[in-house]
């Protein structure tokens, strides 16, 4: 029953293997993006966890 | 970042050290998606080789980075608000530095450890979280097989991959 259920987003209908290749394809995309936007996504990170995870010994890169 | 990179270009032009290359987490990244990381891992060739040798001094490169003003946080040593590691070269990492991809961040040069010595240095920490980067890599980035499985088979890493690869792929 479960495996049949399908996702409506907007226009789009998936099946969740849909939403799963796309969660892949996005991870794809993301390492391919450069050294430079990946250490920004990294900083943010970081805060998040600084904020969020309440992890007051993390460090914030200075970039 | 990019001012740690400036002091690893400076201590290769002072000639206190021959070469480095940015390993660990900050290297998997350049060939995976991005994830959680604090630390700059920098795997230096120190002038002198150290092989064979019991005592490894870093002693020249403490001091000069402390005469600039950099501080020690720990077995860290913070520069431009950026935590980095120094690990002195063993042969396999000095393989790795010396195979390592020429690159640039924001203009400034600098070396990134490839995919296939990243993966023989994460399955020899063994860490979960050296697996994990394994894991990213190998799903991640372009792995030139061959080069893998003769760095693994020089420094008797073969065996530990394929136990590696036995648990992650089930079969």
């Amino acid at each position: 029953m479960e495996c049949n259920q399908k996702i409506v987003i907007g226009e789009r209908i998936l099946t969740r293997e849909d939403l799963y290749r796309e969660e892949e394809e996005l991870r794809r995309e993301r390492a391919r993006l450069s050294f430079e936007e990946k250490i920004k996504i990294l900083v943010g990170l970081q805060k998040l966890a600084y904020s969020w995870g309440k992890k007051g010994d993390v460090i914030i890169w200075k970039i | 970042m990019k001012g740690a990179l400036k002091v690893f270009n400076e201590l290769k032009r002072e000639g206190l050290i021959k070469d480095y290359a940015i390993g660990g987490a900050i290297a998997a990244l350049k060939w995976t998606e991005p994830f959680f990381t604090q630390d700059l891992d920098i795997f230096i060739i120190l002038e002198k080789p150290t092989d064979g040798s019991k005592l490894i001094v870093l002693t020249p490169i403490y001091e000069y980075l402390k005469s600039k003003g950099y501080e020690w946080k720990g077995h860290w040593i913070v520069i431009d608000g950026v935590p980095v590691d120094i690990f002195p070269a063993d042969p396999l990492e000095r393989e790795a530095v010396e195979g390592a991809e020429e690159t640039e961040y924001e203009g400034v040069r600098t070396k990134v450890i490839t995919p296939e010595y990243l993966i023989a240095l994460f399955l020899r920490t063994g860490r979960k979280k050296d697996r994990i980067k394994i894991d990213l890599l190998l799903e991640q980035s372009r792995i030139d097989s061959k080069k893998l499985e003769k760095i693994l088979s020089k420094y008797q890493l073969s065996e530990k991959f394929r136990i590696f690869k036995e648990k992650h792929d089930g079969v």
